[in-house]
């Protein structure tokens, strides 16, 4: 096991440690509340990480996926009474077949095209969703579009953990959410350290001499894009599950923004990132909004271009900096050459 | 034939928009290879500059139209000394994806300091031409006559600034090859700053001539900016004939699609045709593969 591996392992203990202590440490509900929100952006922010950052594809569509996961989820609840148990699922499938028709049509380009169409896609999905008027059913008095229109879906049932566990069915839900997470996590370091990942980082660092040793482009992005989409997928359904309600300002640029924020906070490209990001993010926000709600947008988009600007590679990337400088010298030459997640 | 007027009108009117506002991206696609997401907020800022001197303030309206022109390339200066100066000196490799998240933000914050300062509630601008034209049977109002006849000098201006004048030459010659045009004596920080000076004041305008058909809100950049990009793409990033074209003909099929199918299938319709035209050509209609050196 390499030291880097050691390093996530230790990592990934310590996340574990504290994500169980938490119910106990944590006396308000509401706390717990901010933290469920905080594993739902972890958990997309990672994924666009294994995407942007590992592969080197720059999508702007991952709230699109995260969308299509929490609707496809809501609508299958609501249309058919299907469980949430059995709609999450089907819906993070759902989102792996949608991904790979965007890709197909996106990831034949390279670079900034990818971002603008992929831009354009969760842009369209908008508008087609809040212009939306016809009705598809109705609902007593009341008419119901086929996409919920701009209201969205609500009542389409829940995770079931209110009838188990009553007033404490907020700790149920984090465990859920607190599981996904780190299954996510596992996922995406078992997809880094597999052949896969190896030929999508070597097309991120040199496309010209990844595709001269036989590696297809095209392909491999495309399998990592799909790959990405499962999990973003069942983020979003549970999302929609655990908060039994999904509308369509998770298609917001401002929501898009705040993931991207949290993996550049966090450090672009580093396995944890979007979980130290996420945390200093929800903890800024806090913040921000106790200073006064309305500057919360202005800050948050001060602090993605100041973190772009002054620290590239993110809070993970300044400490592991620290701690290269720290370490004697011998060793530092031995650690630059394996260096690299 | 009642209904073909109009449509044909708002398709031009928006395309020479949509036009515009290309300029201004490709222009700054084309010599730095930056894709600026603050290019929405800097049309939205423009049109407030306008509406702030002559409907708050009381100004002439001259005055009034000169404002958004330099706020826009002041903005569009500020992007590049405290946004992609850094990034291009720090990590020149990853430049082109760093400066599209960094704008991104930078995007955020000015859409939303609008809306601190002036509110969401929409305002209606105030410098606009009244009355119409009558042409055989087709009514076409002045401001519409206005904005194609402004867009049409502003590009015969940007043409002949490029091609004739010493400031163009360097601009091109950045955009053609950064090294060469250093070694050469073009002063190519100073080039780039001038290209975002110009893209913002280009911006500017637009916001303005925008806002005077529409409402001012503080998203009033968002759709022309998103449009403006896929007309770039469309055409191949960085063509700046290609991009205008690109504009007027795509502008007049969603005309024509929102008219025929209905207001909300436009955009969807233009996306996919976009989309099929990148699979059949992924660097676009006039763009050239480009040879890369790895």
């Amino acid at each position: 096991m390499s030291r880097a591996d050691r390093g996530h392992l230790v990592f990934g203990l310590i996340v574990l440690a504290a994500l169980a202590a938490l119910p106990f440490v944590a006396d308000s509900r509401y706390v717990l509340g901010q933290v469920i929100l905080a594993l739902f952006y972890a958990i997309v922010a990672s994924q666009w990480n294994l995407l942007f950052g590992f592969a080197g594809v720059f999508s702007l569509g991952q709230m699109a996926l995260f969308a299509f996961g929490g609707y496809a989820t809501a609508m299958l609840g609501f249309y058919l009474d299907w469980s949430m148990w059995l709609a999450m699922p089907m819906a993070a499938v759902g989102t792996v077949l949608f991904s790979l028709i965007i890709g197909l049509a996106c990831l034949r380009l390279a670079g900034a095209y990818v971002a603008l169409l992929t831009l354009a896609v969760a842009q369209v999905m908008y508008l087609l969703i809040v212009t939306d008027t016809d009705c598809f059913v109705m609902q007593g008095a009341t008419c119901r579009q086929f996409t919920g229109g701009a209201v969205g879906f609500a009542r389409f049932g829940d995770l079931g953990t209110r009838a188990i566990f009553k007033g404490d069915y907020v700790v149920a839900n984090y465990a859920i959410v607190a599981a996904l997470f780190l299954v996510t996590m596992g996922f995406t370091w078992a997809m880094i350290r597999s052949p896969l990942g190896l030929a999508f980082q070597a097309l991120r660092d040199n496309p010209g001499c990844a595709v001269a040793r036989g590696i297809n482009r095209f392909s491999t992005q495309l399998l990592v894009f799909g790959a990405s989409a499962f999990f973003t997928g069942l983020a979003g359904g549970l999302y929609a599950a655990h908060f039994q309600a999904i509308g369509p300002g998770v298609l917001s640029l401002s929501t898009l923004m705040f993931i991207i924020a949290i993996a550049v906070v966090g450090g672009i490209g580093k396995l944890w990132g979007p979980l130290v990001g996420a945390v200093i993010l929800v903890l800024a926000d806090e913040a921000l909004r106790e200073v006064g709600g309305e500057y919360r947008t202005l800050g948050l988009g001060l602090i993605i271009a100041a973190a772009m600007v002054l620290m590239p590679k993110g809070v993970i990337g300044l400490v592991e900096g620290v701690m290269a400088r720290l370490r004697p010298a011998s060793g530092r030459a031995t650690e630059l050459a394996k260096s690299g997640t | 034939m009642e209904i073909l007027g109009p449509v044909l009108v708002a398709g031009i009117t928006t395309g020479a928009l949509y036009a515009l506002a290309t300029i201004g991206l490709s222009l700054v696609w084309g010599a730095l290879g930056m894709l600026n997401m603050a290019h929405g907020a800097l049309l939205t800022i423009g049109g407030y500059a306008a509406f702030t001197l002559a409907t708050l303030l009381g100004a002439p309206w001259p005055v009034a139209v000169l404002a958004p022109v330099a706020v826009g390339a002041l903005i569009g200066a500020a992007i590049y000394l405290l946004v992609a100066q850094p990034l291009l000196a720090r990590a020149p490799r990853s430049f082109e994806t760093n400066v599209i998240i960094a704008t991104f933000g930078v995007a955020i914050a000015l859409e939303n300091a609008v809306l601190l300062i002036f509110g969401g509630q929409p305002f209606g601008q105030s410098i606009a031409l009244p009355g119409h034209l009558q042409a055989g049977g087709i009514f076409v109002p002045w401001q519409n006559v206005l904005i194609v006849a402004v867009v049409l000098v502003l590009m015969a201006a940007t043409a002949f600034f490029l091609a004739r004048t010493r400031a163009g030459r360097a601009i091109r010659a950045t955009a053609q090859h950064r090294e060469a045009a250093q070694l050469l004596g073009v002063p190519v920080g100073r080039v780039y700053l001038q290209v975002l000076a110009l893209s913002g004041g280009i911006a500017g305008t637009c916001g303005l001539l925008v806002s005077s058909i529409t409402q001012l809100s503080p998203t009033l950049g968002a759709d022309p900016m998103l449009k403006a990009f896929i007309m770039c793409v469309v055409a191949g990033l960085g063509n700046l004939p290609g991009a205008i074209g690109a504009a007027f003909v795509l502008a007049l099929i969603e005309a024509f699609a929102s008219y025929g199918l209905g207001a909300r299938w436009g955009f969807p319709l233009l996306l996919a045709i976009v989309i099929l035209v990148l699979i059949w050509r992924p660097d676009g209609l006039f763009g050239r593969a480009a040879v890369r050196r790895l």
